[in-house]
């Protein structure tokens, strides 16, 4: 049995394809699509906030960012959106690196407010660059070309692609040298450059590549909704929804992110289907969080392997010293 | 003998304290320099301006002659020159091996995108473990490890970037008797094979052993060197430790 586990996604890969075709209609191709996005997006999140361990609640700015060029090059140059979503996320990547050049100089909570005074400035200047965005009022897409009862199709499984690739490039990442090196910042920095770590350049590097997905996933975004408005393409809740859904499902691992969002992205439309009518949807959102934070500090991935382990057969307390006898046999040589 | 680091009128203050004041070291390739003086003689701030974890307010370091003042500090291990922390810091959450396998050199983006560990570093690796005697704990996380064990994985794991100069903070501090021997040996046989030491220790029976130069720091600044016998009678020494 055990040479089938690690084929375990396959199932999951193939329940995602058929999903657009048993649930057809819009509704739920609306919410696979915004699933597949937040997952995908937590995930890009993940490899600055859980491996690198700096928390940016800004990144929607890379998402605006993203949706306005996209819709910007669509609207002025006519480029199509799918294919320019991700030539335009590259350079989504370059802005963010070389604010992150500035920002990663800061740690801990003044890292945090950094990154949130970005995410206001880019909204500002969004707002107010009347001759590039058109401003408050935003910036409309000519619609995709198929019909409209097939609209949400395309996007989905678009987006489960680039979901792919994400998760791809976030494994590689923490298999190799350069995840190793991120994984060495988040628990002690100064020690990591004292061992020979470039941590200035391992961070911008992080802080670039994490936006990329988050850049990526705005510029298909501002296609699929048609039209794109400075205060949801720069709204602070989605970099929120981003941590919230990469902290349920364990901050720091390759799956969390997605576990994460394939929960709350449902169950955030499900209380606001039932609640929605006033804005209480909101509060129970927040105290689901409160309880899953209180219990599940760690996440449920990260709870469920520890559980896994005190289960197996409780290990022998084998860490302890060797005997000093034999430490003193052991001469050096 | 030719000189490995050398640090010329280093001064560093902190608000109107003179942490470091004047101060000319130079240690020898191929040594194992004692630096002691009593309790904020400036023995640690001296270790975080020579590794650039404080700038300081003038003065210089020198490596091989070459200047390396306020080089961040990864620059530092590239060139050869690592260190140890008064208080062991690890990487808690990473394994012991992966701790071991950080430190090494890192050149280019090409290594950068390898794979986490080549094999021929898990071997390197696996060896000092094992000069260690750490070998049996490598897929452990470092937080699991007793505080002894911490502090050889912080020896070992430093030996991985293969630095010519180490800087030790107290080696000794807070291990048992037998681990004591066991890290004097150890420092004793990697110096055969070339490395060179810079120790501040507290405990005086095995800085006299140990090593074969000793620096005496008070009050930020070098009061005395000498090999040991000459240090241990030297009345200047003893009125610093003594006091008036």
């Amino acid at each position: 049995m055990g040479r089938w586990v690690r084929w375990w996604p396959l199932p999951i890969l193939i329940l995602l394809l058929i999903y657009p075709w048993v649930y057809r209609q819009p509704y739920f191709h609306l919410l696979g699509f915004n699933t597949l996005m937040f997952a995908t997006m937590a995930v890009s999140w993940n490899i600055m906030g859980g491996y690198t361990g700096y928390k940016s609640l800004g990144h929607s700015a890379f998402f605006g960012l993203g949706a306005y060029l996209v819709a910007i090059a669509a609207t002025r140059l006519g480029w199509n959106p799918l294919w320019s979503a991700p030539i335009m996320a590259v350079v989504v990547t370059i802005v963010a690196m070389l604010l992150g050049w500035i920002m990663v100089r800061t740690s801990g909570s003044a890292f945090v407010i950094a990154t949130i005074a970005m995410l206001l400035i880019f909204r500002l200047l969004a707002l107010n660059l009347r001759s590039i965005t058109a401003g408050a009022p935003g910036l409309s897409q000519p619609l995709p070309p198929w019909t409209p009862e097939f609209s949400r199709m395309p996007f989905f499984y678009y987006m489960l692609v680039w979901l792919i690739v994400a998760l791809a490039v976030s494994a590689y990442i923490r298999r190799s040298r350069f995840g190793l090196g991120l994984l060495a910042i988040r628990d002690d920095e100064g020690k990591a450059e004292m061992v020979g770590v470039n941590t200035t350049l391992y961070k911008v590097v992080a802080f670039g590549l994490s936006a990329y997905f988050v850049g990526l996933s705005g510029g298909i975004w501002s296609y699929f909704a048609t039209h794109i408005s400075p205060v949801f393409a720069f709204d602070i809740i989605v970099g929120v929804e981003m941590i919230l859904m990469t902290m349920l499902g364990g901050l720091g691992t390759l799956w969390g992110p997605v576990l994460g969002a394939f929960i709350f992205v449902p169950a955030s439309d499900l209380i606001l289907f039932n609640f929605g009518s006033t804005t209480i949807h909101l509060a129970i959102l927040g105290a689901l969080m409160m309880l899953i934070l209180l219990f599940l500090p760690q996440g449920i991935l990260p709870t469920i392997g520890e559980w896994l382990e005190e289960r197996r057969a409780p290990r022998a307390a084998h860490t302890g010293a060797r005997s000093m006898a034999e430490m003193h046999e052991k001469k050096p040589v | 003998m030719t000189t490995l680091l050398r640090t010329e009128g280093l001064v560093r203050r902190f608000g109107g304290i003179t942490a470091v004041k004047d101060c000319s070291i130079s240690v020898e390739k191929g040594s194992i320099t004692g630096l002691i003086g009593p309790n904020g003689s400036g023995k640690t701030t001296l270790f975080n301006l020579i590794t650039s974890i404080y700038k300081p307010d003038t003065g210089n370091v020198y490596m091989r002659d070459k200047k390396i003042t306020n080089l961040p500090s990864n620059r530092l291990c590239h060139l050869g020159l690592s260190r140890t922390f008064q208080i062991t810091r690890l990487f808690w959450d990473l394994s012991v091996l992966e701790n071991m396998i950080v430190p090494v050199r890192q050149v280019g983006f090409r290594s950068l995108l390898g794979p986490g560990m080549y094999r021929y570093e898990e071997v390197r690796a696996m060896s000092l473990l094992e000069r260690v005697g750490l070998d049996h704990l490598t897929n452990e996380p470092a937080r699991k490890l007793s505080f002894g064990q911490q502090k050889l994985l912080e020896f070992a794991a430093i030996l991985m970037a293969d630095p010519e100069l180490v800087l030790l903070d107290e080696p000794a501090g807070g291990v048992n008797p037998t681990m004591i021997r066991f890290i004097m040996n150890l420092i004793r046989s990697l110096n055969k094979e070339g490395v060179t030491f810079l120790v501040v220790e507290h405990n005086m029976g095995l800085v006299m052993e140990l090593c074969d130069h000793i620096l005496v720091l008070d009050q930020g600044a070098k009061i005395a060197e000498g090999p040991p016998h000459t240090i241990q009678s030297d009345p200047v020494v003893l009125d610093a430790y003594l006091g008036d």
